[in-house]
């Protein structure tokens, strides 16, 4: 598995950690639980971003890896 | 008019009369917590079984003795309230049989405690040394209420300064294969939620018995058929397993990688991932 792969699939995970917040964030019924799960959701979409402009770089330099 | 024909109309017109005055005063007759409850209750029982069995006697004479204990009950509760002088003349106070460690014989005395029945009664809240009690009190209703001393009590989170989520009370939204309706309410979900989350448990609402939903809008069910299993629900565990995971695989990018720049971009990230978890385990893990 190349690096690219792998830093992709990672984003995956991110993307579904993200998802699995949010729908916890509304779902629950304590309010202190709710922020809690809001806030990380927002952490991880920033943890997100800067591995999707790393994806970028990285078909840029290995443009063999793309898709 | 035979006796037993009696009997039936005594019987009934005496359960629906008793019905009506425990529903007028309320729990705190059926908790008998004062003296005074106590009383009037066993004496309300006597008079009722005495009149339903007592033919040779007018039925309208026990009615009224029942309605007239129940009403002084009524009268005591009410004036209890306004007073507080009345209230303990009448409910009584606790007496302190223990203070700082030490039996107050005197105390003890005055209520005709022996200490074998005052140990007995501690043994009953699964205290055996007295020495572990730091404060005792007798209620008026004769039971014990015991503080232990501190080193004795059991280990809280809050003594172990961990920070537990704080939980809302779990809502029964299925019972015996219907919706409540109020609870689903309470609850904050809708019905086409909760069609969703049973589709997802591959099941129909005739085969659910009862259905809770916690504080993280999680359905938890029991069938009817007990052969079959249902998944208890594994999202949070499961979504805490990716995160480390995840946590894991920046910390690997950040090794790997040769361009310095994305080495502290990972490792920022792993570290800001790193905070998500401690922060999210407590909620996270059930």
């Amino acid at each position: 598995m190349t690096i690219a792969t792998s830093v992709k699939q990672c984003l995956a995970n991110l993307k579904g950690i993200e998802a699995q917040l949010s729908s916890l964030a509304l779902n629950s019924n304590d309010k202190g639980a709710q922020e809690v799960f809001h806030d990380t959701m927002l952490t991880i979409a920033s943890v997100k971003k800067d591995l999707q402009t790393r994806v970028l770089e990285l078909e840029r330099l290995e443009p063999q890896y793309k898709g | 008019m035979p006796s037993w024909i009696d009997i039936i109309i005594r019987s009934f017109v005496f359960l629906a009369l008793l019905f009506f005055m425990t529903k007028i005063l309320g729990k705190k007759q059926i908790s008998e917590l004062s003296f005074f409850e106590y009383v009037s209750g066993i004496t309300i029982g006597s008079i009722a079984g005495e009149a339903i069995t007592g033919l040779e006697k007018n039925m309208l004479q026990g009615m009224a003795a029942i309605i007239i204990f129940s009403l002084a009950t009524l009268l005591v509760d009410i004036l209890a309230l306004k007073s507080k002088s009345f209230r303990d003349f009448i409910e009584g106070r606790g007496t302190v049989l223990i203070k700082d460690g030490k039996v107050l014989e005197e105390n003890l005395k005055k209520e005709k405690y022996t200490i074998d029945e005052l140990s007995a009664l501690l043994r009953q809240k699964n205290i055996y040394r007295v020495a572990d009690v730091e404060f005792a009190v007798l209620e008026p209703r004769g039971t014990i209420s015991a503080l232990l001393k501190k080193e004795n009590r059991p280990l809280t989170p809050k003594d172990l300064q961990m920070k537990v989520p704080s939980e809302k009370e779990p809502q029964t939204v299925i019972m015996d294969g219907s919706i409540l309706n109020e609870a689903l309410r309470s609850s904050g979900k809708s019905r086409g939620w909760l069609a969703t989350e049973l589709e997802k448990l591959d099941l129909t609402l005739d085969n659910v018995f009862i259905a809770q939903v916690d504080s993280y809008g999680e359905l938890t069910v029991d069938i009817y058929d007990d052969k079959l299993q249902v998944p208890s629900p594994s999202e949070r565990p499961l979504l805490l397993a990716t995160l480390k995971k995840t946590q894991a695989d920046l910390e690997i990018f950040s090794l790997e990688t040769h361009d310095e720049k994305s080495k502290t971009m990972y490792e920022k990230n792993a570290k800001l991932l790193q905070e998500t978890i401690d922060k999210l385990t407590p909620y996270l893990s059930s």
